[in-house]
């Protein structure tokens, strides 16, 4: 994305700025003496900024729904039985997938980036897809293949008198909500493993170690600071996903809070709904706060690693490798491939239930879902608005993500937790939350209102990615810098800022793709008339035009491939 | 200290600039004109908060503008849940932003009309409608009849239940699937008309319960499972089925002889509009009898008699309708939901 590339770029404005103003900090005059003991004060100012920045895109809404949540005490119905199973599937639903995600991101991370595994091109773009389908889209697509009629389901029921695996319930929700949420975690992990000096691994090899072993025992451990971050990330994030557990979860009864919000809100068996999901919300943040004190506690221990020389060296898989290949690509391709297909056989039918056969296949519905009135409007404005957040996200994200991890200060916990935080809250809420304050900042019905909710919503997935790598790093290189004097500021646009370029590059791609089909904050925040993808997507599947819906969704899918292969083919 | 300034500067301009990109566009003023024309309404703009899919809402504002061309109809479409949130939220800090509301079913709108927030308004031709449909009040009025009813695929079934006492017997378990009361409103008020109903009841709700049904989504997913087959029979509203087998999908209705709850997809004016007499033109034309014949040709039984019905749907007198005392429903309403939740656990 040239978008991040900018933002090392308007960078090098202060860095020039402060290279023709040479700090005078070991003067050691009177005047200058408080700041030759700060030294730096531009990064105090950064920090200051950043404060003032996330104040305005998070804390303020945030505030206004614990304000609303605060207004009355409804503690009482927080305690009863409905919220606590909710919550308690909540936690384990979102921990159970986290864990799946990272397993499998870290898996495909080290067989796509550093294996000599055929087709990883490919495979590496069958393995995003996930990402680009609609939670809701997809959940709808695996009832079709693991639903109690799916193909199967019905053979083992024909054969054994009980289907093989019932999508329904809260192994599902699991299942699903790993499905689409390991892309993240590969991208994270995979960004930090192309960090990860390759020497270390040889070292290994060369003293002995197979290859197995050496990835074990050197590069997985290493990979732990961003495994840890993609785990937080995940877990947090998917607390607050409402399409899967609605659609997967709500017909085996397994509630989680973010569908309890729904129910509170729809169907009007509490007074002041509004309060009562604002509460919930709160509850939401601080689980998300507890988390990411954890993650602080458990990310202490800091890695370092000394910058490669060597080019990256391919794992050779050797004897394995044609079995190794053959099963990441049947994993990959059932995962990702299955939702596509039976989308596309969605996409082409007239109506569901009319048999696949070539006589019914009928464009009608790619032609009516890329015509639609709405659709061209919905593009634009996704596109817009998912393009401007991946770029403000970016350049926030790798700021903040930059000062918490590579500075002191007492402040910066609360300044990365805050950014973590709206991840856990569902999109109802956060939207909730903007509407409240939309009106006293003049930005009620704009489409500045959804931008100002997507880069708060999503901010914490470039924090999440560039901490990761930042986290290993060293921080020799910098005071090489300070040394050779350069400023505190300096040194961190330098030295730490640019290494975490790759990482922000990759967390702001993810903001985009995210933001670019994004339902449940969109769908309060529009202005009348303005549509989002996500949006129109939902529309057409509740007007009952699940064709069209299954063929925009598949459109979206395959325009966010082709994307994802062009950004992949420029150099890294 | 004065060294840094410029670079201080630039980086808190950078950061600030990125972070209030979004924060600095003026609203939109709306257009405004005084061109009044003798049988038209003066231009004016109004806003509509609706549930109704987006193509048929646009068809309905497209058909009025060929009546009242100067008045423009801004329109936000979401689902029952979504726009309640909308509106508890623009409440909590003033008016509502909207000033017609159409959607859901009757109770949605007493709950309105107890907190003093409609605008009391009655058709102009209100006699000429289906009195069941007509807030006696005058605050609100229902523009279409959307019953609930039994949707059966056809490949799966051969013999289709008729009535809501046979989806009980043994031979539906497992193959029901209906809309979760907690998402879908419609769902919510036929909980409570079934419980209400003499003839069901909770002895019914149990019996349909034991059967083990598959508590879908919405209304959406329930017509789309019934379709496809996933459980082939659904408990569902008429229209979606009705255009899903127009379209070629193997389903197909029965009204079951107990008779059928339904909703009215009411239409109430906020009391906090600007716009009364647009918005009063725009009521009236929902219930005018074009309006209506163009409901009735987007699929939906109408709320007048002079516009005969969809096709494919049977006549108004053939179809068994349960008309409950609402007043009951709305006050049973979160009650028999929580029954239907311990019910279908």
């Amino acid at each position: 994305m040239s978008s991040s590339t900018n933002t090392g770029t308007r960078q090098q404005g202060p860095v020039d700025t402060d290279r023709a103003l040479p700090h005078g900090h070991g003067t050691p005059s009177p005047t200058r003496s408080f700041l030759s003991r700060r030294r730096g004060d531009g990064v105090d100012v950064l920090r200051l900024a950043l404060w003032l920045a996330v104040a305005g895109v998070i804390l303020l809404p945030l505030s206004a729904i614990v304000l609303l949540a605060t207004s009355n005490n409804h503690l009482p119905l927080l305690l009863s039985g409905d919220v606590a199973t909710a919550g308690l599937n909540s936690l384990v639903s979102s921990l159970a997938s986290a864990a799946g995600a990272v397993v499998i991101g870290t898996v495909l991370a080290v067989l796509l980036d550093r294996s000599d595994l055929r087709g990883r091109k490919t495979l590496r773009l069958f393995a995003l897809t996930p990402l680009l389908v609609p939670p809701f889209v997809g959940a709808i697509a695996w009832i079709g293949i693991a639903g109690p009629t799916g193909p199967a389901n019905v053979a083992f029921t024909q054969w054994f008198g009980s289907p093989l695996w019932n999508i329904y319930g809260g192994d599902g929700v699991i299942f699903l909500l790993t499905v689409h949420s390991y892309p993240v975690a590969y991208i994270i992990i995979s960004a930090a493993l192309r960090r990860v000096p390759s020497d270390l691994e040889q070292a290994a090899r060369i003293g002995g170690a197979s290859a197995l072993r050496a990835v074990t025992g050197i590069t997985l451990p290493l990979l732990r600071p961003a495994m840890l971050s993609a785990f937080t990330l995940v877990a947090v994030g998917n607390l607050a996903d409402f399409g899967i557990p609605s659609i997967i979860g709500l017909p085996e009864r397994y509630v989680t809070l973010s569908t309890l919000v729904y129910r509170y809100i729809q169907s009007g068996t509490v007074d002041k709904p509004l309060e009562v999901v604002a509460t919930i919300g709160v509850v939401l943040l601080v689980i998300a706060a507890i988390a990411m004190v954890v993650d602080a506690i458990v990310s202490r221990s800091r890695w370092e690693l000394d910058a490669s020389a060597s080019p990256p060296q391919l794992l050779q898989l050797g004897k394995s490798r044609m079995l190794v290949t053959g099963l990441t690509w049947i994993v990959i391709l059932a995962v990702t491939f299955l939702p596509l297909l039976a989308l596309l056989s969605q996409a082409l039918l007239p109506a569901p239930g009319v048999p696949l056969t070539w006589e019914n296949l009928t464009l009608d519905n790619i032609v009516s879902a890329t015509t639609a009135k709405g659709t061209i409007t919905g593009a634009t404005t996704s596109v817009t608005l998912s393009l401007l957040a991946g770029v403000i996200c970016t350049a926030l994200g790798l700021a903040i993500g930059t000062v918490v991890t590579r500075t002191r200060a007492r402040s910066n916990p609360a300044l990365r937790t805050i950014a973590m935080l709206p991840q856990a809250i569902p999109g109802l809420v956060i939207a909730v939350g903007w509407l409240i304050v939309a009106p006293s900042i003049g930005l009620f019905n704009t489409p500045w209102l959804i931008l100002c909710a997507y880069v708060m919503s999503f901010v914490a997935i470039v924090v999440q990615s560039v901490s990761a790598p930042l986290r290993s790093t060293p921080l020799t290189a910098e005071e090489a810098a300070r040394i050779s004097g350069a400023g505190r500021l300096r040194a961190l646009f330098d030295i730490s800022w640019r290494m975490a370029v790759p990482a922000a590059i990759a967390g702001g791609t993810l903001v985009v793709l995210t933001a670019v089909r994004e339902l449940t904050i969109s769908v309060l925040l529009l202005a009348p008339g303005s549509q989002t993808l996500g949006v129109n997507i939902f529309s057409l599947q509740q007007a009952g035009a699940y064709n069209a819906a299954s063929a925009l969704s598949l459109i979206v899918t395959v325009v966010g491939l082709a994307g994802l292969g062009l950004t992949a083919r420029q150099p890294r | 200290m004065f060294r840094t300034t410029p670079l201080v500067a630039t980086a808190a301009f950078a950061v600030l600039g990125l972070a209030l990109t979004g924060c600095t566009a003026a609203a939109e003023a709306p257009a405004a004109t005084n061109a009044a024309v003798t049988d038209t309404l003066a231009a004016a703009t109004i806003t509509v908060y609706t549930s109704e899919p987006q193509a048929k809402i646009d068809a309905v504002v497209a058909a009025f503008n060929e009546v009242q061309p100067d008045v423009t109809v801004e329109v936000f479409r979401a689902g029952t849940g979504d726009l309640t949130a909308r509106i508890e939220s623009e409440r909590a800090t003033g008016d509502v932003q909207a000033d017609i509301l159409l959607a859901a079913d009757a109770p949605t709108f007493e709950k309105y009309k107890a907190d003093d927030l409609l605008l009391a308004y009655s058709p102009s031709d209100v006699d000429a409608l289906n009195q069941d449909v007509v807030d006696p009040d005058g605050f609100y009025v229902g523009t279409r009849i959307i019953p609930t009813v039994i949707a059966y695929n056809t490949n799966a079934i051969d013999a289709p239940p008729t009535s809501w006492q046979e989806l009980t017997d043994a031979e539906y378990a497992d193959k029901i699937t209906m809309p979760n009361p907690d998402v879908s409103g419609a769902a919510a008020f036929n909980a409570a008309v079934w419980l209400d109903e003499p003839a069901l009841g909770e002895d019914w709700l149990e019996a349909l319960a034991a059967n083990n049904p598959v508590i879908a989504d919405s209304n959406g997913p329930v017509s789309q499972a019934v379709a496809t087959g996933t459980q082939p029979v659904g408990i569902v509203v008429d229209y979606l089925a009705r255009e899903l087998k127009a379209a070629g999908s193997p389903i197909d209705i029965s009204y079951p002889s107990e008779g059928v709850p339904y909703v009215s997809q009411p239409v109430g004016i906020f009391a906090s509009t600007d716009e009364a007499e647009a918005s009063e033109a725009f009521v009236d034309f929902l219930v005018s009898e074009a309006g209506q014949s163009l409901a009735v040709e987007q699929s939906y039984l109408p709320v007048r008699s002079d516009v005969g019905t969809p096709e494919g749907a049977p006549s108004m007198d053939d179809i068994e309708i349960l008309t409950p005392d609402l007043q009951v429903i709305s006050d049973t309403q979160a009650e028999a939901v929580e029954r239907f939740n311990e019910l279908f656990n």
